[in-house]
Parts: C-alpha cells; structure tokens; sequence
C-alpha cells in the first residue's frame, strides 16, 4: 500500500477579515499534527475555492470575526459546488460570531464549526469528517 | 547592514558622562549585602534558594526573571536626580506632568461600538451622558480595510465590529449634536491610508458646520505597522509607500490641525496580535525614530513634529511589568527624543499615550472573571501615568460590547479615580526595589530590540523582509501552546476549570441587513447627486498626487469635499502604488 498522502489543510479568512491571530494559532497546530498547510490570507469566496482546487487541498478552514460568516459561507459553498469539490473537501470555520449561527454553519455545510476549540478536537473533526467524506464518495 | 549609528550608539555617544550620585552610600550596601547573605544563607528555604528566580508565565508576558525578594542591591547604584527626578520634569519617569491626576484625570475613552451611524451616535452620546471624557470611534471592517459599503468583498459584514463611513454624510451623522470642540476625538483609522481617506471626511464635516480646524482636539493612529504587519487585508500597498502616506499625513495635520495627534505609534494591536510588551514598545518607538529621522529630512525642526506624537499600548496580566514598562518607556522615549534627535521643548520628550486593556488576555468561560482581570489592567495602566483609558468589557470574547457592559467599563475607570484614591499621588510605585529594578531592566530590554531592528536595516526594512511577520507569529504559535499545555494558567479555562463549563447566554451584537442596504442606497443616492466630473478630477489629481510627490493628505482633502467616496480613493491610491504582498508566515 501507497504511504498515505499528507493531509493538505488550506486556512483562510474572508475578504475583509483582519485578525490573523486565530488562524496563526490554528495553522501551527495543524502543522503539529502533521498535516500540509496552506495559509491563504484574506480572498473572496471563488478566490478560496478557485486555490482550493488548484493546492487540492483536502481540507478548506476559514476563520472569521467581523461578520459575514452565514453570507460569504453560504457564497463559498455555493462556489465549491459549482467547481465540483464540495462533496470531497472537508470544510470547516471558527472564531466569534453569535452562537446561534452555528446550527446554520452546520447546515449549509460545514464540518466544523468553532468557536472554541482545542487542537485535539479540530484534529479529530477533520479526520472523522475527511473519513466520512471518504466513504460517501466511493458509496 | 546599515552603515547608519544605531540609537544605542548615539545615546551612548551623546549622553554626558556625568558623575553620579548614588543614593546608596557604600558602606550602607556593604552591610545589607552582608545582611542578605546571612538571610539567603540562613533563613531562606533550601527549595527557594534553589528556585530564587521564577520566568512568569503570562499571556503577552516579557518572560523577565523574578527574584523572590528585591533590596537596593538590584539598584546600587540608583542616582535619584538623574534616573528618577520629578514628576513633569526630565527624565519623565515619574510622569509628563508635576501634578499628574491631581491636575488632569485620565481621559476616560471607551470605544462607541458598532452599528450604524445613527446608532453610534446614540451610543457617544450615551457614554457622554454617564461621564466619558473622550470619544473613541471604532471604524467596521469594511471601513477599515478602506472597501465601501456596496463592494462585494463587505457582503455580510456592514457594521458588525464598529461604525461604516463610506463618507462625509456618514461622519455628519455620527457626530450630529456633538460638540465638535470640547470632547478629544480618537478616530480608531488604524492605517496611514485609511487615516489619509477617513480624516479628511471628518475635516470636511468640521467646516461644513463652520468650525475651524484649529479648534478641534482628538487623534488618528495612522501607523504603517498596522497597515503592513498587524492586520491581514485583501490589499497591501509596499510598506515604503505606506511609511511616507504616514508622514504626508503628519505633515498636514501637523501644519492644519494643530491640536490634533497626528499619530498614535500603535504598540496595543501588534502586542495584541501576539507579542511581548518588550516588542511592543520597541517596534513603536522604533517607528517615532523613522518618523523624526523622515520629517527632519523633509526639512522640520524636531520640536514642531515630535510635541504631537502619541502612544498606544496594552497593559495586561502581569501587574509589576505594566507598571515598570510605562516608567521605562517614558525615561527611554526621553533620552531618545533629547540625546538622539537634539529637542528642546520639553513636550516633545513626553511619551503621551492612551491605553486599552488587554483583550486578549479575556476567556469566554466564566466572562465575568473578565471584570476583575480588566481592573487589574485599569489600576496597572493608571500607576503607570497614563494620560487616556479604554477598559475591556467583560463580554469581549464574545462580541463588541453590549451598553450595559461599555457601562461597567467606565464604571471601573470611575471607581479607580473616584473611590481607591491612588490618583491622589503621583507616581507612587517609585522607590520599590522591585519596580525600580524591573523598570531598568525593561529600559534596556526595548533599548536591545530597537537595536536589533536599526541593525538589520530599520523597522521600514524588516516589515519588508518579512522578519516581524515570522518573529511574532512563531510567538503566537508558541503562547498557544504554552496555554493549551497549562504552563500559562488561566482561571476558568485551564486552572480550576469547572467541571461542566457551560457558556452563558452572553447578548451578541449581530449583522442588521437593514442597516447595509441604507449604506448602499445612501451610496447610491450620493453618485447621482454629487458633482461626478469633480469627484472624477479630484481622484486623478489623487493618483497624480501618489505618483509624483506632494501631499496625498491635501489631495484626499479635495475627494472628500467634491463626496468621493472611500472605496475610490482605496483604488487610486493602489493604482498608483500597486500592490505588496504580505510576506508569507512560516
């Protein structure tokens, strides 16, 4: 059997986010567990979809503070669709929003939604929903 | 490499050797060493001799040793006219002004909130109405980020962290009623861009409503720091071009609107983003060195420019450390200022500054626990001498502020003035072993950092390179760590965490729609109405402006009063400058 492939993490903020210091925290901890990451920095929708495509990455995480999360999530996941890879990438999103967007979060499609979370339970967020994906897509 | 002398040369260089005066005769030292040896050897524990110097552990900490115990000998050689001296009098240590709070209270600021411009007002008013002292106006992110209110990219996030102004309409309503001339207004502009697109916006208004400019007193952070190191944004313009948009900006305020601080040299955001208080005060200080280095060179005397310069910073947990670094940083920004740059007036050594308390030193868990750590941030800040206060609330993990919560901030700035009487003396941490000691050290300590920075090329230079960006997010990353292992204890959270945290129903400001789509029909309303070829001439004049030298401040002046709106003057001035790319952390 093949060694298997690094997990390739792409970390994002939306367009006019300007604290970093949360996906900086996340990036190195996802680096400690191993995995490939790409930090992006701030970008529309389709930019994040439109590298997402291009790292192929397995994992898409957005960190968010100042507002937009159901607008510009609900605008990613529209876009990851229409490039065809919604259904394989996991995608996940943390940071402060109200606590009562996160049932919607869910919905819409993402895996993760944090407001706060400890590296262990991001890590086995990602690799439970990257199995389930796993699984559903050679169902 | 830079040929140039370092500060810590000059200083060294220039500062006269003067024979000092120890306070300490050394017979008296001789017989507390002897003393202290006897004790150390004697009475002190055999674990606390072993453990005689602890590294606290805290969130944005120094990391600076602690002794168990502080005696003259730390300080033996402690000349008191020369280290400490009077308060308003050279060094500064013991504070700008002789009578310091007896004279002048700190101005109480506490940030306006988010919302729209109708509803910030209501909350400036409301703060006014229950005793602040100071205007804080905290911009959304689309403001801030210099994108108007219709741009795709602010989808969503229309005032959600503080007030949109997409122009001078938008600043008519936040200050309609509001005395324009008495309350100090802070505008929160963050960049040199954004201050030389917003400022204007709030100049126009002042004449619209026939004020002159010389009468209004409040101040701009304009910082290239901001701009290029501390936040993350869709769009740099290079760090060099940025530095000069911060001095035309000085330039102009300095000779249009006397009264107003042209700048405030932002150590609170970056220490925030993740820093020491060390680097937070060298990367500032550093920063008011390029800028008195950059403004002589336009042809200024020090003294015209530097009376105007103000700080910003960050106290946080550890209470001795805040108190010491306010000491050092006003002695060193003294020596600097006098022995580096040849001031006379004595307002141009005065390291001024507003403080806000830490932020993110503030859990979700248990939040009120966020009251007492905001308090002990207050009382570290106003033992410090400084001379303007925002106090965190407690809802801060949560969300911008709720009023009730803004309240119990200035409540907490009105009890420490009004109730524990510690503004009735000043400077009164002075003369302890232990702060005196740690004050000297953290002199040095900034002193070592700026070094560093002017060795490697000069803080414009290491912004470009990319050393800071990797220097504080490898900090980040570390503290992280640091607290998810418990060796930074937070109570609540990892230290005495409770068994079933259950996060209170905390009240969340939330994104209105109503209030984006006013903004963008307001916008829309503005491009029929105003004067399109005047706004279009002034924009051209702008980029000319950016490309060619002469003041992008005064060219901004023009947009703002032909209502250009601040997105298009965003994409003149990056059609001029083009864009940067924030170096890639590692």
């Amino acid at each position: 059997m093949a060694e298997e492939k690094k997990t390739k993490v792409l970390l994002a903020q939306f367009p006019l986010e300007s604290h970093s210091r949360g996906i900086i925290t996340v990036a190195g901890m996802l680096r400690d567990a191993g995995m490939e990451v790409v930090l992006m920095g701030d970008a529309v929708p389709e930019q994040i979809v439109g590298v997402a495509v291009q790292e192929d990455a397995d994992v898409v995480g957005i960190s968010t503070y100042c507002g937009g999360e159901v607008a510009l999530g609900s605008k990613l996941m529209k876009v990851a669709e229409k490039r065809g890879i919604k259904d394989h990438t996991v995608f996940l999103i943390g940071g402060i929003f109200p606590p009562k967007n996160a049932p919607k979060l869910k919905k819409i499609g993402f895996s993760g939604v944090f407001l706060t979370a400890t590296k262990e339970e991001i890590v086995s967020t990602i690799k439970s929903a990257l199995a389930s994906k796993r699984l559903s897509s050679v169902a | 490499m830079s040929e140039e002398k370092t500060t810590r040369e000059i200083l060294k260089e220039k500062i006269p050797r003067k024979k000092r005066t120890p306070l300490y005769n050394s017979q008296a030292l001789e017989g507390i060493r002897k003393e202290f040896d006897r004790w150390m050897n004697t009475v002190v524990r055999e674990p606390d001799r072993k453990n005689w110097e602890v590294t606290p552990n805290t969130i944005l900490g120094s990391e600076i040793p602690r002794k168990l115990l502080y005696t003259p000998l730390d300080n033996s050689d402690l000349d008191y006219n020369e280290d400490l001296g009077y308060s308003g009098e050279e060094p500064f240590t013991r504070g700008i002004h002789s009578n310091m709070y007896r004279g002048r209270v700190f101005t109480m600021r506490q940030l306006s909130s988010a919302g729209s411009p109708e509803q910030v007002n209501q909350r400036i008013k409301f703060l006014l109405e229950h005793g602040a002292t100071g205007i804080n106006l905290a911009l959304d992110l689309a403001t801030v980020q210099m994108f108007d209110s219709d741009e795709p990219e602010a989808l969503g996030q229309v005032a959600t962290v503080g007030v949109p102004i997409d122009c001078v309409e938008d600043m008519e309503a936040i200050f309609k009623d509001i005395p324009l001339d008495t309350a100090g207004v802070s505008i929160v502009t963050h960049y040199p861009r954004n201050t030389a697109i917003v400022f204007p916006m709030y100049l126009v208004m002042a004449e619209r409503r026939g004020i002159p400019w010389d009468k209004l007193p409040g101040s701009v952070q304009n910082d290239f720091i901001m701009e290029n190191l501390v936040r993350s944004a869709p769009e740099y313009i290079p760090p060099k071009d940025d530095f000069r948009v911060q001095c035309d900006n000085i330039e102009f305020l300095r000779k249009n609107v006397p009264q107003w601080n042209y700048v405030t040299l932002n150590g609170y955001n970056l220490r925030e983003w993740g820093t020491s208080g060390i680097t937070e005060m060298a990367v500032a200080l550093a920063n008011g060195i390029e800028i008195l280095k950059e403004m002589m060179g336009r042809g200024y005397d020090v003294d015209w420019v530097a009376e105007r310069l103000a700080f910003f910073w960050a106290p946080a947990n550890d209470f001795f450390e805040e108190v010491a670094r306010l000491r050092a940083v006003r002695r060193l920004w003294y020596k600097i200022t006098k022995y580096r740059f040849d001031a006379k007036n004595p307002r141009s050594m005065w390291s001024r500054c507003h403080v806000q308390t830490s932020g993110v030193s503030l859990f979700r868990e248990e939040p009120m626990n966020n009251v007492i750590r905001s308090a002990y941030h207050a009382l570290a800040a106003v033992l410090g001498g400084v001379q303007s206060l925002h106090v965190d609330s407690f809802d801060e993990a949560y969300s911008v502020p709720s009023a009730e919560a803004s309240l119990l901030s200035l409540r907490t700035q009105q009890i420490i003035q009004a109730e524990t009487q510690v503004t009735q003396v000043v400077d009164p941490l002075a003369g302890s072993f232990y702060v005196e000691a740690l004050t000297n050290e953290i002199e040095e300590k900034i002193l070592d950092e700026i070094d560093e920075i002017e060795r490697m090329g000069g803080l414009v230079e290491v912004v470009a390179s990319g050393w800071l960006h990797t220097k504080i997010s490898r900090n980040i990353q570390r503290e992280q760590k640091a607290i998810a292992d418990g060796d930074i204890k937070v109570v609540g959270v990892n230290y005495f965490r409770a068994p079933d945290v259950k996060l209170p129903d905390v009240l969340v400001h939330e994104y209105d729609e109503k209030i984006a789509k006013a903004m963008r029909d307001k916008l829309a309303r503005l491009r029929q109405r105003r004067d399109n070829e005047k706004a279009s001439n002034t924009l051209n004049a702008l980029k000319e402006t950016c490309k060619r030298g002469g003041n992008v401040m005064a060219a901004c002046i023009e947009c703002a009063r032909a209502d250009v709106t601040e997105g298009e003057m965003r994409r003149a001035f990056v059609e001029a400058f083009g864009l940067w790319k924030s170096p890639i952390f590692v």
